[in-house]
This record gives structure tokens, sequence and C-alpha cells, in this order.
């Protein structure tokens, strides 16, 4: 990992100096931006693997510097964003990035999302078979199973847990599940989507009131977990 | 005999009934002569000519109480006429044969006159002291009008119906408007609507000069109504309008007297309306300042004191010369640590309470499952919660509500945590969700202490603290915001003591109807 190369785009110095410590101590090579354009520049020459964005910028904001990126690189990129900005979150989720973190946020928290979306990119040819806990689900297959039983899903439930565990990791928005799932025109039918996820929690989390594999992101989706 | 009381002024139209008024008192004078007239003719016999001289002064008396001084005196003429004419000889001619009554008739005749004249003084104050009793009880009336209204508006509404009752005039009020530059600003009445610009006009000249105007002034002569400025010694607080003095006829002296002692005491008494208005302001300000600054003072100790132990661990770990070993450093960074989510927890909350109060709070509402709901509330206490034994009982049948998912959860998430600090960290922990009518109720409720009865009602109160023997952190912003954001959605908040001890916090939010079928059908 010591060649990983990560591009920290932070207006203020304070916070790119305090995660340039921190990841270089983690033996991550740290690029720096204080812009949305010096961004765009940065990761066009220094071709980083993953990119760390804040959202609130001076020029460019980091949903439409999102935007632009994706129009030509896959690279991971990692939203920072301040409570209360869910909107902006699901925005940028929706332009493309990741994952996210809320600031004020720990160490610990950024290298483990660091190390998921890093593995996500690598992983280049598709595993038919996706095991998290008691969980294991073959695409190949159509065929789910929680501790060695097999799981009945209607195929709507099925759809969901195919797109979470073909994303798994990533942040899924609300608005992300039901197009894959029914379509774009059900983009707002919110609802169906809460109860599928909940009749699907129902039937593989060991305790549905405190899930453990499909995990809400308060305002903003759900995430499969993989074990790490 | 002329009559001079009775002016034909045509602009009096109310005067007839004075006019009758007055003949009357005249014929009753009449009538009481003549009655003495016979009286003394049928006893002429019996009695000395000077006797019947007393029946005539008795008549001349009687008829100055009762018509006072002008019958009196046309009495006294009279009498001393009739008494030459029946009783002194010659009978039935004014000829006299004997000199000396001539005498007897000028002390008959001043007697009458002296007599009718202290009569009706007598008269003329008796009815002088029920004018100012009237005029008394009158302001005495509206004096107590002011007591009973307190507020400027209903005091205006009272003087006007106050004078229209012993008036019979309406009356408009028009005070400077603080909004618009004191500009005037007409209040009360049902006749308001006759105001157009030049009564406006005539209202405002006689407010900046303090001189009256209108109908039956020098200014302003053509306007519809009086105006009348109210001064005090402080300047013009207002204008009253009369409102077409003309129509009714001229108020009498009295009534103009009364209408002086109006103004003076509506003047007065508007100002100090006014003044007390000002004065409630100062104090609700000085009131508002003294609740900042202790607020501030809570709230920078609060701030403060996470930051004392940021900076202590901080500084220790710099100073190179301290010899701190592994398991000291780990310490004191994890207190750090701790007392930085502390911080950051308190500023959270201050920004939404300030967000919540300035009604900045935008719902992003969205059809939620009161499961996942509870379930991110308690991923978000993270650690905390994963070493309490936790009873969640929320029935799969329990409808969804239609809910801003991120503000409840965090709602959710403070009220867990109160639970946790204030109740024995091996006590478990129930959350209960059930559906009464169109409402999910959800219920927080934990085994500790509780809170006391007289408590109860305040918790939901701004940095309202319950005093707790033990010190438990906190700011006592949580469950104020928690109010804020259940308010916002429609909803309920209450606390209650459980049966067996420990607080039970309800949630009350009305359930999603219009989109629960949807899902359903959509369903597999």
């Amino acid at each position: 990992m010591g060649n990983t190369k990560v591009l920290v785009v932070d207006d203020e110095a304070s916070i790119r100096r305090f995660l340039r410590v921190t990841l270089t101590s983690q033996t991550y090579t740290v690029f720096e931006a204080a812009s949305g354009k010096e961004a765009l520049s940065r990761v066009a020459e220094d071709k980083p693997d993953i990119v760390v964005l804040d959202l609130s910028l001076p020029d460019i904001d980091g949903i439409e510097v999102t935007r632009l990126l994706r129009e030509w690189t896959q690279k991971p990129i990692i939203i920072l964003s301040v409570r209360g900005a869910e909107n902006d979150k699901i925005a940028a989720l929706d332009a493309g990035a990741d994952d996210y973190l809320t600031k004020p946020f720990g160490v610990g928290e950024l290298l483990a999302r660091l190390r998921a979306a890093l593995r996500r990119a690598e992983k280049t040819s598709g595993d038919p078979v996706f095991i998290s806990g008691s969980l294991k689900v073959d695409l190949s297959r159509r065929l789910v199973t929680v501790a060695g039983n097999e799981v009945p899903l209607t195929p709507n439930e099925y759809g969901l847990l195919r797109v979470l565990v073909t994303h798994a990791g990533k942040v899924l928005t609300h608005r992300h599940l039901l197009h894959e799932v029914w379509g774009a025109e059900y983009g707002d039918e919110f609802h169906m989507l809460h109860v599928n996820i909940s009749n699907l929690r129902r039937k593989v989390e060991p305790d549905p009131a405190r899930p453990q594999l499909i995990l809400t992101e308060p305002g903003v989706g759900y995430r499969l977990k993989i074990s790490e | 005999m002329s009559l001079p009381e009775i002016n034909p002024n045509p602009e009096r139209k109310n005067k007839p009934i004075k006019r009758a008024y007055y003949w009357r008192r005249y014929l009753i004078g009449l009538g009481l002569f003549v009655l003495a007239t016979l009286l003394g003719y049928l006893v002429r016999t019996f009695f000395a000519p000077t006797n019947i001289i007393m029946i005539y002064l008795l008549c001349v008396t009687v008829s100055a109480v009762l018509g006072g001084l002008g019958p009196s005196i046309m009495v006294s003429i009279l009498s001393v006429l009739a008494f030459d004419f029946f009783f002194i000889t010659p009978y039935l001619t004014f000829a006299v044969d004997d000199t000396q009554y001539i005498f007897t008739f000028i002390a008959l005749l001043l007697v009458g006159m002296i007599i009718s004249y202290l009569t009706s003084r007598v008269r003329q104050q008796t009815e002088a002291a029920r004018l100012r009793e009237r005029e008394t009880a009158a302001l005495y009336a509206l004096g107590r009008d002011l007591a009973i209204s307190g507020d400027l508006l209903s005091y205006i509404e009272a003087i006007v119906k106050r004078i229209k009752e012993t008036l019979g005039h309406d009356v408009i009020m028009f005070l400077p408007d603080t909004q618009s530059d004191g500009k005037l600003k007409a209040y009360a009445g049902d006749a308001e609507t006759g105001i157009d610009q030049n009564e406006l006009d005539a209202a405002g000249w006689s407010f900046q000069y303090q001189k009256k105007a209108g109908h039956g002034t020098e200014t302003f002569s053509n306007a519809k109504a009086r105006y009348l400025p109210l001064v005090t010694v402080r300047g013009a607080v207002g204008v009253m309008a009369l409102i077409a003095p003309g129509t009714m006829g001229e108020l009498s002296i009295e009534q103009e007297r009364l209408l002086r002692a109006y103004t003076d005491l509506v003047a007065v008494s508007i100002e100090g309306i006014q003044l007390s208005d000002e004065l409630r302001n100062v104090q609700v300000l000085k009131a508002t300042e003294k609740l900042q600054t202790a607020l501030l003072n809570a709230i920078s100790h609060d701030l403060r004191t996470p930051l004392v132990s940021v900076i202590g661990t901080l500084s220790s770990l710099q100073e190179e010369g301290i010899g701190l070993d592994d398991a000291a450093k780990k310490n004191l960074i994890q207190v750090a640590r701790e007392e930085a989510d502390r911080l950051n927890h308190l500023i959270s909350n201050l920004l939404d309470e300030s967000r919540i109060e300035a009604g900045a709070i935008t719902l992003s509402r969205q059809s939620s499952e009161v499961q996942d709901l509870v379930g991110a509330a308690l991923e978000q206490l993270g650690s905390r919660v994963s070493t309490r034994m936790i009873n969640i009982d929320v029935p799969s049948e329990t409808p969804f509500i239609s809910v801003d998912f991120g503000l409840i959860v965090q709602t959710l998430a403070n009220i867990l945590d109160n639970a946790l600090k204030y109740s024995p960290p091996d006590s478990p922990i129930e959350i209960r969700a059930r559906q009464i009518s169109q409402e999910v109720h959800i219920e927080i409720a934990d085994h500790g202490v509780g809170i006391p009865e007289q408590d109860l009602p305040h918790v939901f109160s701004k940095f309202y603290r319950i005093k707790r023997p033990d010190n438990v952190a906190g700011t006592g912003l949580g469950l104020s915001i928690s109010k804020g954001i259940v308010e916002v959605h429609g909803g309920h908040i209450k606390a209650e003591n459980g049966q067996d001890g420990g607080t039970i916090i309800r949630l009350i939010l009305p359930v999603d109807a219009p989109n629960a079928k949807t899902g359903v059908k959509n369903n597999g």
C-alpha cells in the first residue's frame, strides 16, 4: 500500500495538514488541493487512487467537482460534509461519490472508509458470491442463504439485495436504489423502498431492530456492510 | 309678557322641550296667583287686607321655588296689581283711597322681588350642584374605564362608548402611529368611514398646533367633525374628533364643559398608558438582557470546560520534559477525545436550538419505519448502548410515520442519551412503539430515579436541568430540542414517571396515512 496516492481537497489549511500527517503516517502518499479547480487539475496530473473531497469549496462546489471528475474517471471519491447538509450529500452521492464522512470525524473512521473504497475499486472481476456474517448471496445462482438456510425472497427484495451486493460497502441513495430496482418513474416512492428494506431485513438480519448488514444512512440511503 | 329666555334661533332644533318647560313654569306661577287671589277673595270679609298680603307672599315664594326667578317676579307684580284691584277700596279699580297703601304696594313688590331672588339663587346652586355631581359621575366613569381596560385600544373603545352615551355624539380618536413616523392613525368607532383627506388634515392641524379645529371653529370649518387636541404638559398625545356636532344641535354649556373635562382626562390617561407601555418594554428588554447574560455565562462555561481538557492534554503531550508512560498518554488522549466529542455535541445542539427557534428547520419528510428510526438512533449512540441492555418492542404491524428521518433519529438519540445518563448502568432501557388511533406512540423508558413531580412540566424548557445529587454532564438543551423537532412534525412529546420508578418519554407522531397503501401494493 506504500504507493497508494490520496488527494485531499479542502480549503482549510489546518484540515489538510491534519490529514496529511495522519495519512502519511499510514504510508499513503498525500497530495493537496485548496480549491475545486486545483482539485480537477491535480487529479489529471498526479493521478491519485482516491480523492477525499470537501463539499464546501471557495470556487466550484464539491458536487460539481464530483460530476466533472465522473465524466472521465471512476476513481473513488469520499465526500466530507457538515451535519445538516443532507441534501448536498445526497446530490454528491447521486453525482457519483462513493461514500461520505460528516465533520468532525475520527481518524479510525476515515481510514476504514478509505480502505473499503480502495478495495471496492481494486475488485476488477465481479465475484458472484458475497459473504458477510451469516449472509451468503450467490448472484450467479440467485441463491440467498442465512446460516446455510435458503431464504425465499420476492423479486423486488432480491433486486434490492442484488444492487446492494454489487455496490457492497458503498452508500446508495434512496433514489439510486429505486431507479435500479423499480425504474426511473418510481424515483419518489420512498415508502415502497422502506417497506421492502424492512421486509428484507426481517428475512436476512439476525436482529431486525438493530441491523448489522443493511445499514441505514439517516436521511441519505442504505449501505450493505462488508466484513472487514 | 316678553320671555327673553326663548330664542327662536333656527339652529336650536332641540329646544322645543326647553321652551315648553319655560312656558309651564310661567303657567304654574299664573295658576298659583289665580289660586291666591280666589282664596283672598273668599276670606276678605274675615281678614284684614294686610293678612291677605301674606297669602300673596306665600304664592310668590312657592312660585320662586317651583318656577324660578322669572315666574316669581311676574307673580310679584301681578300680586300688587290684584291686591290693589280686588282688596283695596274702591274695589275693582286701580284707584286708591288711602294713600298709605301705596307704601304697602311698594313693600309687597320689594319683598316679593327679594324672596324671588333669594329663592332662585338657592335653586341655581342646587342645580349647579346637581350638574357638578353628574359631571363628576361621568368623569369617574371614564376614569374607571381606564382602570378596567389597561391597554390603549380597549381604553379608546371605552372612551368612544362613554362619550356616545353622555353626549350623544360619535367620537373618533386620532393617535400618532409609531410605525409610520408619528402620522395620525384613526382608532375605533363605527363612524370611521367618513374620514377623508380634509378631515385628516384638520386632525393633523389640531394635533400640530394643539388648537381646536373643524366644524364650529375658525380653522377647517368645512370639516364634518370638530377636532379637539388632547394636550398634556408633555405636548399633544392625540386628537379627539366629535363627529357631526351640527346635526344634533350645539352642545349646551354644561356639555361643553364636560367635553373639556373629558379631553383633559383622556389626554392624561392616554399619556399614562403610553408611558407604562414604554416602561414595560424597558423592563422586558432588561429581563431579556439578563437572561441572555445568564445563558451566555452557562454556555461559555460549558464550551470552555471541554476545551480545558483538550488543551491540557495536548500541551502535556507536547512538553518533552514530562515523562509520560504509554498508559498515561493513552488515558489522557482518551479524556481529550471524549471532551472534544462532548463539545461537538453541545455545538450541534446549540445550532439545532437556534434553527428551531428561528423557524429555519425545513422538514424533508419521508415515510419512515419506526424500527428503522430506533435502529439508526442506537447506531448513532454507538459504543454507549452496546454495553446496556436495551429491550426493543416495536411490533412489525406498526404503521410508518412521515417524518424527517435525520431529525427524528437525532431526537430519539437525545432521549436515549438522557435515559443512559440518568439511570444506573446495569438497568435496562425499554423502547416501545404502539399505534393508538391515527398516531404512533414511541416510549423510551428507563429505570432510574425518575423526575420529581414538580419538575415534569419543565423538563422540556430550554437550559432546564433537574437538580441531581451526582453531577451529570449536559446542557439542558436535549429535551428542548426534541420538543421543538417533534412539534414541527405536528406531534407531541410528554414526560411521565413510570409505575415502578424511572422516566418515560413519550413521542406521539401522526401515522403516515396517504402513502401507506402504495408500499404494500407494490411489495413483491
